[in-house]
């Protein structure tokens, strides 16, 4: 079998292309022009394999001709994670409905989406509910994030143009994925200001999944049979919450100063954020509107049950393991 | 058109789209009315955040339903031209982002078409307007630094920021086809400080441009020197240097001044009044005072919510607007809009001359050749996706500008 692998140079992508081969799947890496190439080639000289790569622009209908031809499935990983709104679609939201298109006019059997958990709409649940993948995605994701906007879009884009041309998608939609070189702290736990962290909450469980048990699932996305049209979660077990994260990360011999805001007092800063970047006309963004702060920092449970029972999902790198290592290489 | 609210459309749904629609917004007596990009994907997102009522994917479409008296176009710039004449021609007035045009010659029959169809066009020279370059405009003319005699001028520019770190990224980015680049899409801020008080039509010119960027393989700074009748000015362009400045400095036959526009603060350069070791005390003495003064304005400011990095894209915005209602009534030729049709001539009519001398002298060193890329990026003949906007200016719209 062949597959077609977007984002095969990034932080996630590397991992899945590592996993692929492990499993004598035949993989052809799409990559951009401008993208270095020396973690394949690193990949290729370590396991002594092939590695097809080439180098199209995926926002184009040739470049997604010449990535998907002759692959059975897609695993899409592609995307840009920073940059303003319009960018973020141009470079993630539009290069998947071109592939997707082409995908389904090639003879794809299946292809999958790494998505985000973050495309989730939790506002309306009460606290302590369960994240499953029966968790309504957010009804106004423009009032989110310029990431999370664009990932919402993009699955939406994903799931209607693969429903016009009758493709198996199946959308993975990882929690917040940490190893080496990302580190273990994200905006899940607290906010940077002037040198500082704002902590948001502390005891709320934050949905972290370890990049190498995300990379295994992604893969068994692709290769689990009866999947077709399915959306899954991948989030590690016994999740930590932001307090012993901070508290791991110290532990390591990092300095971080952090200014704590207890899980009360965030509606009320979200509501004095809103009304004062109103008043003002946005001298102050609303970085902190409650619309964005439910979805963040609400104390809620994420279950990772279906990726288990449908994929033969395990996260066999446990989340004390996987911290440990990612503090031993950065932090 | 006095009586109601102006209708805004915008077409290019890219990074500058954003502010665009932030200060429509914030703006007096108007409201955006429709978005529109090729790509439905930008107008949508650009609708939606910014709660545009309408979106398009086609411009004769917008023009059509939409029916606005004024269109901003923050499209890649070689669209700026025939798109502001398409638009011009279809009885609209047109706000264009800058840099104006790809050149000079574009940015005449833009006029031309303007002055035919009795619309106004104004080009995006923003910081005219802001807050502190207005007080800075009063400070000259109320004559307390004399006459000026020269004006630097500083632009830092963030190349790896994100539209920076993509325009290194992609060969074949439609800024690094431009004549000048990179540069040219974004000089434009710190040369109109310096013409606001240089007037010569043709100024004698002094530039060379040079990369301190081994990975990046055009030119990322500009020096550039302008020698009028009566005024000189250098102008500095640089991505190497933080913080990223926006500062300007005059230098008058009485003081002088600096101001940031960034942290929104003016300094003085004056004499003392002290002689010998007094005035080192007197100096720093002043900049206390100054400083005190400054923070008091600046808290001040804060708490009344005037700290806006595009304050002056407001302001512009409110300015041509009322000249568009002005125009509903009197003889286009009579009304006078902030920016005028010379003047966005004449700015970018220096700026050739700068990026000529610039490729001149630095040979093959410079954006693909430089014009020779720009011809052929700008040819009619071409035929790639990418310039599908230059061949059916029916549907010139576009994507991602700075």
């Amino acid at each position: 079998m062949k597959v077609l692998l977007t984002g095969a140079t990034g932080f996630l992508g590397k991992r899945v292309l590592r996993e692929l081969l492990s499993r004598d799947i035949e993989v052809r890496c799409a990559v951009r022009e401008s993208s270095r190439l020396d973690c394949i080639d690193d990949i290729r000289t370590e396991l002594g394999c092939q590695i097809e790569v080439v180098s199209v622009d995926l926002a184009t209908e040739d470049g997604c001709h010449e990535a998907v031809s002759g692959c059975e499935v897609v695993y899409h990983l592609a995307a840009s994670l920073d940059g303003c709104t319009s960018s973020l679609f141009q470079n993630s939201v539009v290069p998947t409905r071109e592939l997707v298109r082409v995908a389904s006019e090639s003879g794809v059997r299946r292809f999958i989406l790494v998505s985000s958990l973050g495309v989730y709409g939790p506002q309306k649940l009460p606290r302590n509910a369960i994240v499953d993948e029966s968790c309504p995605v957010d009804e106004a994701p423009h009032l989110r994030d310029a990431y999370t906007y664009s990932k919402a879009v993009q699955e939406d884009v994903a799931w209607q143009t693969a429903r016009e041309n009758d493709l198996s998608l199946v959308v993975v939609r990882p929690g917040v994925i940490f190893g080496d070189e990302r580190g273990i702290l994200s905006h899940r736990v607290g906010l940077p200001f002037g040198g500082r962290m704002l902590r948001m909450g502390g005891r709320q469980r934050i949905p972290l999944t370890y990049v190498e048990n995300c990379a295994s699932g992604v893969v068994l996305a692709g290769l689990a049979a009866g999947v077709d049209g399915q959306v899954f979660n991948l989030i590690d077990d016994a999740l930590p919450n932001g307090r012993e994260m901070i508290r791991r990360y110290r532990r390591s011999g990092r300095q971080l100063r952090v200014i704590g805001i207890p899980q009360f007092a965030i509606p009320l800063l979200s509501w004095l954020n809103e009304k004062y970047s109103d008043w003002t006309e946005g001298q102050i963004p609303k970085v902190l509107s409650r619309h964005r702060t439910d979805a963040m920092w609400k104390p809620l449970r994420y279950s990772n049950e279906k990726a288990k029972r449908l994929l033969g999902w395990q996260p066999s790198i446990d989340i004390d393991t996987a911290i440990t290592r990612t503090l031993s290489f950065s932090g | 058109m006095s009586e109601r609210s102006l209708r805004i459309g915008l077409v290019g749904c890219g990074q500058i789209a954003d502010a665009h629609l932030q200060q429509i917004r914030r703006a007096v007596g108007a409201d955006a009315v429709a978005v529109c990009d090729s790509e439905p994907l930008l107008a949508r997102q650009a609708a939606e955040r910014f709660d545009v009522p309408m979106q398009f994917s086609s411009l004769n479409a917008m023009l059509r339903e939409a029916r606005p008296d004024v269109v901003h176009v923050t499209t890649p710039v070689h669209t700026h031209a025939p798109l502001s004449i398409k638009l011009l021609n279809a009885g609209v007035h047109v706000y264009v982002e800058k840099p104006f045009t790809v050149d000079a010659d574009e940015a005449r029959q833009v006029i031309d078409v303007a002055e035919q169809n009795g619309r106004l066009v104004c080009i995006g020279h923003d910081q005219l307007l802001d807050p502190e370059w207005v007080r800075v405009c009063e400070i000259v003319a109320s004559g307390m630094l004399g006459e000026i005699h020269h004006v630097d001028s500083v632009l830092g520019y963030p190349i790896n920021g994100p539209f920076g770190r993509h325009v290194v990224a992609s060969p074949n980015h439609w800024v690094r086809k431009l004549p000048g680049g990179l540069i040219q899409n974004t000089v434009s801020h710190p040369l109109y400080r310096i013409t606001e008080f240089l007037d010569d039509a043709e100024p004698s010119i002094q530039a060379r441009w040079f990369s301190r960027l081994p990975e990046v393989p055009f030119p990322t700074e500009l020096r550039a020197n302008l020698q009028g009748e009566k005024v000189s000015g250098s102008l500095l362009f640089t991505s190497t240097t933080k913080p990223y400045q926006r500062v300007t400095r005059l230098y008058g036959t009485e003081a002088g001044l600096e101001v940031d526009l960034n942290t929104q603060v003016i300094r003085f350069h004056q004499s003392g009044r002290y002689p010998g070791a007094f005035a080192k005390l007197e100096a720093p003495y002043r900049q206390l005072r100054e400083s005190c003064g400054n923070l008091k304005r600046s808290v001040g400011r804060f708490v009344r919510g005037e700290l806006h990095y595009f304050e002056g894209m407001k302001r512009l915005f409110e300015s041509f607007y009322e000249s568009v209602r002005e125009a509903s009534f009197r003889e286009v030729s009579s009304v006078r809009p902030p920016v005028t049709h010379q003047e966005a001539v004449r700015v970018t009519s220096i700026m050739d001359r700068i990026f000529k001398q610039c490729r001149d002298e630095s040979g093959d060193f410079a954006f693909g050749a430089g014009q020779k890329a720009a011809e052929e990026k700008f040819s009619p003949a071409r035929s790639t996706g990418e310039d599908r906007s230059r061949e059916t200016p029916a549907e010139l719209v576009g994507q991602g500008h700075l």
